[in-house]
C-alpha cells in the first residue's frame, strides 16, 4: 500500500509539533508532507501537495478551516478532512458534517488514540474501494473475509475462527488485513462492531445492553468503555446527541 | 403637638438603633447620615421641650425659653445643612465631580449659627397657641430655602448622571419637606417643622441607607466576584494547558501530559454551568475526571462506579455529584490518609424514582456531626446563604435539588455498617424533554 500523505493545518506551532512528533505516522503508513498555519497557506498547500489526509483546525487566521474545506471539496473530492477543534460546540460539528468531513476530533488531542482515527479513515477508504470495484469473477480473499465478519458480527470472531472458516493460516490473514486495508485485524473488527452499534443506537430504541450484545460485546460495561474511548462519549450520550440534532 | 414630637423621637431612636447595630460602614456618605441621625434626635428633643415651654410662657423663665429656642433653631439649621451635605456627597459619588458649593454652605452655616445665638427671640401669643416668630424664627425658613436652593442647583446640574432610585428618594424627601414647611409657614401654631425633617430623614433611611438593601448589595457583589473568578476565558485556559501538555509529552514526560489531559477534561466539563439540568452521564464524566486527578495525587484512593447505561440519560441537576464526592474525600477519606474507596451506584427505587448513592469507606461522622448535618439538610430553606465554609457544597446541592425537582426529592446521609458514610440523592426519573 502506498503511504498516505498528510497535511497539518493549525496556527499553533506546538500543536503541529505534537502531531508531527507524538504520533507514530510511520506505524500507520502515513507521512506528514507539509504544514500550514493559516487558511490561505492551507489552500495553497492542498493544491500543491495533493495530500490524502488534511488535519484541519477550525479556528485559524485569514480563513476558517471550514471555509478552506468548502473551497477544496470540488477540486479535491477524494481528500479526507479530519477536523480538530477546541470548540466543544455542536454548531461547528453540524456545519462540518455537511461538508462531508471524514472525522471530527476535539482538542485536547490524545495522540495515542489518534491512531484509531487514521484506522477509521483507512477502513472507509477500503470500503469505498470495495463498492467501486468492478465485480470480478473470483472474489478477493480480503473481501470475503470482511463480508464474513460483517455477517457474523454478533458472534465471537477471532483470527483462528477465520482461519478455520477459510482454510487459511491465521498469520496470513493478519498480514492480509495489514496489506489490503492498512489496519490490524482487531482494529478493523472494533471499527465494524462500533459502526453496527452506532446504527443500532440511532435506528432502534434497544437498551444499551442489547445493542452491545448484537454488536458482539457480551458485557455492556466493556462495550461502553470501548465506545467511549473511540467516540469520546458514551453510547447513551451518542443516542441523545443524535435525537437532539433532529 | 408634644406627643407627636415624642413619637417621632422614638421612631428615629429605633431607626438609629437598627442603623448603628448594622454592619458599620465608613464611607463619607454614611458618616454624614450618622451625624444627621444624631442631630435630628437632639433637635427633636429641643423641639419637644420648646413646644412645652412656648406654651407656658408665664411659668418658664424667659432666659430658659430663649436658650431652648436658640438650641432648637440651631439644631434645625445644622440638620438642614447636613441634608445639603448628604445630597452634595451623594451627587459627588454619583458624578465623580468634586463638591464646589461646600464653602458657601459652610460660610452660610456660620453666619446662620451666629444669628441663632445673637438675634433676639420673639414669641407670638395667639388663642390657638403660642409660637416663636420674628427675625429669629425666620432664620430657619431662610436656611431651609438657602440649602434647598443649593441642593436643587446641584441636582439640576447633574440630573442625568444620577441613579434613578436615588433621584426618586431625594425627590420624595424634598416634596415632603417643602410641603411641611409651607404648611408650617401658613399655620405657625401647628408646630410641625420637626415632622418634616424627621420624614425627610426617614425617606433617606428607607431608600438609600437601609441596612438590608446594603447587605443584599454586598452579597450580590460578593457573588458576582465569585462568578467572575470562575469566568477566566475557558478557551484561553484549555489552549494554554494543552500547549503545556504537548510540550511535556514532547519532552518525554508522559505522566505530566496525562495529568494535564485530565485537568483539561475537568475544566471543559465544569464550565458547562449554564445548564440547570444535565444527563447523569455528563455528571459522571465530570466526577470521573475529578477523581482520576485525585487518585493520581493519592494513589491509595480508589474510585468505582457502576451505573446501568440506560439510566445514563436521566436528567439530574447540574453539578450535584462532584460536591458530594469532594465532601467524601475531605471529611471521610482524608482522615484515613486518603486510603479507601468512593463508590457511586444508581438504582431505580420501588416507587419509580432514581436514587444515586455515593458511598465511601472514610472515617464516618464524628460525634454528633450526623445530627448537625441532618438538621442542616432538613432546614435547608432557613439556612442563610453562606459563601464559604465546608457545608456550602452539600447545602447548595440540597437547595438546587429541591428547587429543580421538587420538595419530595433531595439529599440525605446514612452511616455504613462497615464504616464510612453513604450520601443518597433521591431524584425523579426524568428523561430529556424531546
Amino acid at each position: 500500500m502506498k503511504k498516505l500523505h498528510v497535511l497539518l493545518v493549525d496556527d499553533e506551532i506546538m500543536i503541529r509539533e505534537g502531531f508531527k512528533r507524538l504520533f507514530d505516522w510511520e506505524a500507520h503508513d502515513c507521512e506528514v508532507v507539509g504544514e500550514a498555519a493559516d487558511g490561505m497557506e492551507a489552500l495553497a498547500k492542498i493544491d500543491m501537495l495533493q495530500p490524502d489526509i488534511v488535519i484541519m483546525d477550525i479556528n485559524i487566521p485569514i480563513m476558517s478551516g471550514l471555509k478552506v474545506i468548502q473551497l477544496c471539496r470540488i477540486k479535491h473530492p477524494k481528500t479526507a478532512f479530519v477536523i480538530v477543534s477546541g470548540y466543544d460546540d455542536f454548531s461547528y460539528c453540524q456545519q462540518a458534517l455537511r461538508l462531508q468531513i471524514t472525522d471530527y476530533i476535539l482538542k485536547p488531542v490524545n495522540y495515542e488514540e489518534f491512531g484509531s482515527c487514521i484506522d477509521n479513515l483507512k477502513i472507509s477508504l477500503y470500503e469505498n474501494r470495495v463498492v467501486n470495484e468492478p465485480m470480478q469473477q473470483e472474489e478477493r480473499t480480503i473481501n470475503g473475509l470482511t463480508r464474513y465478519m460483517q455477517e457474523h458480527l454478533s458472534e465471537e470472531i477471532t483470527l483462528s475462527v477465520l482461519a478455520e472458516e477459510f482454510h487459511l493460516n491465521a498469520q496470513y490473514i493478519s498480514q492480509l488485513f495489514k496489506n489490503e486495508i492498512g489496519v490490524g485485524f482487531l482494529a478493523y473488527l472494533t471499527n465494524i462492531r462500533l459502526e453496527k452499534a452506532k446504527k443500532l443506537l440511532l435506528s432502534t430504541a434497544l437498551p444499551i445492553a442489547d445493542v452491545a450484545e448484537q454488536s458482539g460485546y457480551g458485557d455492556y460495561r466493556v462495550f461502553t468503555k470501548v465506545f467511549k474511548k473511540a467516540e469520546g462519549i458514551t453510547p447513551s450520550q451518542y443516542r441523545r446527541d443524535f435525537l437532539e440534532r433532529k | 403637638m408634644l406627643r407627636m414630637e415624642i413619637a417621632l423621637f422614638f421612631v428615629l431612636a429605633f431607626v438609629a438603633y437598627i442603623y448603628f447595630s448594622a454592619e458599620w460602614r465608613t464611607t463619607l456618605l454614611h458618616k454624614v447620615f450618622s451625624v444627621l441621625l444624631i442631630v435630628m434626635m437632639v433637635h427633636l428633643l429641643f423641639d419637644a421641650a420648646t413646644i412645652y415651654t412656648v406654651n407656658h410662657l408665664d411659668t418658664v423663665p424667659v432666659l430658659l425659653n430663649d436658650i431652648l429656642h436658640r438650641f432648637f433653631i440651631g439644631t434645625m439649621v445644622i440638620a438642614v445643612y447636613l441634608f445639603y451635605q448628604y445630597i452634595a456627597v451623594l451627587v459627588e459619588e454619583e458624578t465623580g465631580q468634586p463638591r464646589q458649593l461646600d464653602k458657601a454652605a459652610r460660610l452660610y452655616l456660620l453666619v446662620a449659627l451666629l444669628g441663632v445665638l445673637l438675634l433676639p427671640v420673639h414669641y407670638a401669643v395667639t388663642p390657638q397657641g403660642n409660637y416663636s416668630d420674628g427675625i429669629h424664627a425666620s432664620l430657619c425658613y431662610v436656611s431651609m430655602a438657602f440649602y434647598l436652593f443649593l441642593c436643587v442647583w446641584l441636582l439640576v446640574r447633574s440630573w442625568k448622571r444620577i441613579d434613578k432610585k436615588k433621584k426618586l428618594a431625594i425627590g420624595a424627601a424634598f416634596v415632603i419637606e417643602v410641603g411641611v414647611s409651607l404648611l408650617q409657614a401658613v399655620n405657625p401654631t401647628w408646630l410641625i417643622s420637626g415632622m418634616g425633617l424627621t420624614l425627610m430623614t426617614l425617606a433617606f433611611y428607607l431608600t438609600l441607607e437601609n441596612p438590608d438593601i446594603y447587605r443584599a448589595e454586598l452579597i450580590e457583589q460578593k457573588m458576582s466576584m465569585l462568578y467572575l473568578k470562575s469566568q477566566v476565558n475557558p478557551h484561553f485556559l484549555y489552549n494554554t494547558l494543552d500547549t503545556i501538555r504537548i510540550q511535556a509529552q514532547l519532552n518525554g514526560d508522559k505522566k505530566v501530559a496525562d495529568l494535564l489531559m485530565q485537568l483539561v477534561d475537568f475544566f471543559r466539563l465544569s464550565v458547562k454551568v449554564d445548564k440547570p439540568m444535565v444527563s447523569l452521564d455528563d455528571e459522571l464524566e465530570l466526577v470521573e475526571a475529578y477523581m482520576e486527578l485525585m487518585c493520581y495525587r493519592y494513589p491509595k484512593l480508589q474510585f468505582v462506579h457502576d451505573i446501568d447505561p440506560d439510566l445514563g440519560g436521566m436528567q439530574v441537576p447540574n453539578f450535584i455529584l462532584q460536591p458530594i464526592v469532594e465532601n467524601s474525600l475531605l471529611h471521610g477519606l482524608k482522615n484515613k490518609g486518603y486510603q479507601g474507596e468512593v463508590r457511586i451506584f444508581a438504582q431505580k427505587t420501588a416507587d419509580e424514582h432514581l436514587e444515586i448513592c455515593v458511598c465511601d469507606t472514610g472515617s464516618g461522622f464524628g460525634e454528633g456531626k450526623k445530627e448537625l448535618i441532618d438538621q442542616m439538610l432538613m432546614n435547608y430553606a432557613k439556612q442563610a446563604p453562606k459563601l464559604e465554609g465546608n457545608s456550602i457544597g452539600i447545602l447548595n446541592v440540597q437547595k438546587r435539588i429541591k428547587m429543580l425537582c421538587g420538595r419530595e426529592f433531595g439529599l440525605c446521609y446514612t452511616e455504613n455498617p462497615t464504616g464510612g458514610v453513604t450520601a443518597h440523592l433521591l431524584l425523579p426519573m426524568k428523561e430529556e424533554m424531546k
